[in-house]
């Protein structure tokens, strides 16, 4: 992308409208609009999310942050969809951690607003901000109906213990390299 | 400053333990003062009134003692494990989520079974009528009549709700042939002993409605009209011991005032768990570690987990945050190539929409962008997780240290940890991957997601909930710290209550195990109270 002259270089260049405006259309990036959905920023993640990333380090990740949009290109109302899609998928590779926190902190606030309760709701799904509050309503379990028909299961009894034969392990003499899941 | 009065019984810490310990003590109308670092967590602190809970829950409400900036906690440095935990009245109960298995005869026995671990000097039949006290005094929900564990006595009420996740994930384990059994939980499914029922809000870390049980609601309001004195902001600095080697009583600092305080008692109790004892051992001039044994032999179970979706809705975000759990697995099979078992854990799914689409505990997540809705859309109210928990061995170097720099507020060193899963457990932790992808594809799951907690390193960081077998019990004072009846062997008149006493981990959540064996020893400490304020020496094994 071409920056045009007077195209600010870091954060200390935004006007607060200007770094309001570039955080709100970031947002909208991550949490477009759509049928039922509004867009992130319309829900007002934005503010919530700069208040949270202020919090939590100081004016540090949202200057970054800024720094970082605007490295990548900058974003604006004006640019296609697959240019500013392009600008946060640099944003995503060049600072990753930063983008991962950013990316959470946008999507729990999206998801607390009561616009976005509400879609959810009519997904068919419920749904409450606050489930706390009034609870959510379950069939109580029915001992009659809801008992295990099957019948698996056993345990050794304390008396019943036995050594058992670990020869063949060697869990003194191999080590397992490769475990978890990139075995 | 030195308080002139002499009580009967310090507790240090006013967590689960530590409550259960004031009460049986002070209804035995024994002088009991209870020292607790933090303060009461009252129920409209919790996170759980708020849209904002699900943000909270990572931030000044994690767990993650790390993550927090909490000023009644003390620093924790780890170099793996994520350190869980709470400082407060009611500790860690503030924020759990009360999953409420029993140990198994075989945990006691493991010594006997393969020698990797040590026999515990006392076995299940001894703690099973203190696991039923504590069933009653917590509240507990559940089934009797489980073939994979001994039997026990009716649960206080009766199991949570069946949910959908539970009637899918009870035909998936009968389609492998696997066993399954309505999870046991340490909340109520029913009005209870003055508190209501659950509301299936499915917010499980810690409960303002004390519908799980949060002993600062449920414990220590009994304790406290028995006469407990429980003295809140009071930061132990050190544990002191008499020329006669008993335990004089404690240093402490009363944190809203500054001012230090001695308390004197008869006879000392720490319930500070299976990091802060230690720590608070190895700060009092090495107190009761003779053996070299304190803060060895950390554990905190093998953990996996898996993260399923599958088409039916089962609206996973409501309901108890546990639905069943599978003791398939549970005895020690050799031919699998390992020793000692595991259980799945199988819970609902996080009740935040947002905690979905940003990553629940797996790296699944929504894409941002134009595909985030359809994700969405497709995930919600489809989600399950699963966790497969196991006995890992005991290494001595897996342990809690003292940092020689970094000190608390209050000058106390700050804890260190180490801990690295060893070759029985990294086997164990392959397997139980395997069997969770057996058990996702049995689910008929479109998508499922596993988890190892390896970070990009590859280090294990485990969410440690479980700190456990720091100062374990053991009937040779050359390798454990405290006896049968929880009586430290260096000093008679010094108890350890929490769950660094346990000799091994089973494949549970270790609370319930801790709650008996925490009822087990104040009821012999009420029982023996005369002899022991005189005893130069400690009980050996019988």
């Amino acid at each position: 992308m071409n920056r045009p002259e007077g195209f600010p270089r870091n954060h200390a260049d935004l006007s607060p409208l200007d770094g309001a405006r570039l955080l709100a259309i970031f947002v909208d990036e991550l949490i477009p609009g759509a049928e039922n959905w509004p867009p992130a920023s319309m829900a007002g993640v934005h503010g919530i999310v700069a208040m949270r990333i202020c919090d939590a380090s100081g004016q540090g990740d949202l200057s970054d942050l800024l720094d970082a949009i605007l490295a990548a290109g900058g974003l604006t109302e004006s640019g296609s969809p697959e240019e500013r899609a392009s600008v946060v998928a640099k944003v995503e590779t060049a600072n990753n951690a930063l983008f991962e926190r950013v990316r959470a902190a946008v999507f729990l606030a999206y998801y607390e607003t009561p616009f976005v309760t509400q879609a959810i709701r009519r997904l068919g799904r419920p749904y409450a901000s606050r489930p706390h509050i009034a609870g959510y309503t379950m069939r109580p379990f029915d001992p009659a109906r809801d008992t295990p028909g099957h019948n698996r299961g056993f345990y050794v009894s304390t008396n019943d213990v036995r050594p058992v034969d670990t020869s063949g392990l060697n869990l003194d003499r191999t080590h397992t390299e490769r475990w978890g899941i990139e075995r | 400053m030195s308080n002139e009065r002499i009580c009967d019984v310090l507790i240090v810490g006013a967590g689960a333990t530590g409550s259960l310990a004031a009460l049986v003590l002070a209804k035995a109308g024994l002088d009991v003062v209870c020292l607790e670092q933090g303060s009461w967590v009252e129920p409209q602190d919790h996170p759980h009134l708020h849209a904002d809970w699900a943000w909270q829950r990572r931030t000044k409400w994690s767990p993650d003692v790390n993550k927090r900036s909490h000023a009644d906690d003390y620093p924790v440095k780890s170099d793996s494990s994520q350190i869980l935990m709470w400082n407060g009245v009611g500790g860690s109960t503030n924020v759990y989520g009360a999953i409420w298995p029993r140990y198994r005869p075989s945990d006691f026995r493991k010594g006997t079974e393969h020698g990797l671990q040590p026999d515990w000097p006392i076995s299940y039949e001894d703690v099973a009528p203190f696991y039923e006290e504590a069933d009653k005094l917590v509240g507990v929900s559940g089934l009797a009549g489980d073939r994979a564990m001994p039997p026990r006595e009716a649960c206080p009420t009766r199991a949570m709700p069946p949910s959908k996740v539970a009637q899918r994930l009870g035909a998936a384990f009968d389609k492998l042939d696997w066993h399954w059994w309505p999870v046991e939980a340490g909340a109520i499914s029913e009005d209870y002993d003055g508190r209501p029922a659950c509301n299936n809000c499915g917010i499980c870390n810690g409960c303002p409605r004390g519908s799980m049980s949060k002993y600062s609601m449920s414990i220590w309001p009994k304790a406290l009209e028995a006469g407990t004195e429980l003295r809140i902001n009071a930061r132990v600095l050190k544990v002191e011991k008499g020329t006669d080697g008993r335990a004089t009583g404690a240093l402490y600092i009363d944190r809203n005032t500054g001012q230090k305080h001695f308390q004197r008692a008869k006879l000392v109790i720490v319930a500070a768990n299976g990091i802060g004892t230690p720590r608070l051992l190895l700060a009092s001039d090495n107190l009761a570690n003779s053996s070299d044994q304190v803060g060895r032999n950390l554990l905190h179970h093998t953990l996996v987990g898996v993260e399923m979706w599958v088409d039916e809705p089962v609206d996973g975000h409501i309901g108890y945050v546990a639905s069943l759990i599978s003791r398939q697995f549970a005895e020690t099979d050799v031919s699998r190539g390992f020793v000692n078992g595991f259980n799945f854990n199988c819970i609902t799914s996080t009740s935040s929409a947002g905690e979905l689409a940003a990553g629940w505990f797996t790296s699944a997540k929504a894409p941002w962008g134009k595909e985030h809705h359809s994700w969405f859309e497709r995930h919600f109210g489809h989600s399950i997780g699963v966790f497969a928990i196991g006995d890992d061995l005991p290494n001595p170097e897996n342990r809690v240290t003292l940092d020689p720099v970094l000190r608390d507020s209050d000058g106390v060193p700050a804890a260190v940890t180490h801990y690295q899963p060893g070759e029985n457990d990294k086997r164990m932790m392959n397997y139980m991957l395997d069997r969770l992808e057996d058990l996702a594809k049995a689910a008929g799951a479109f998508d499922y997601s596993l988890h190892d907690y390896r970070d990009q390193e590859g280090v294990y960081r485990t969410p440690a909930w479980h700190m456990i077998g720091t100062c374990r019990m053991g009937a040779d004072p050359a390798n454990s710290v405290v006896n049968k009846w929880n009586q430290a062997w260096d000093v008679p008149n010094l108890f350890i209550v929490d769950g660094s006493v346990l000799a091994t981990g089973g494949v549970v959540n270790p609370t319930p195990t801790i709650s008996a064996l925490a009822l087990r020893a104040a009821g012999y400490i009420r029982d023996n109270f005369e002899s022991l304020t005189t005893a130069s020496r400690s009980v050996q094994a019988a």
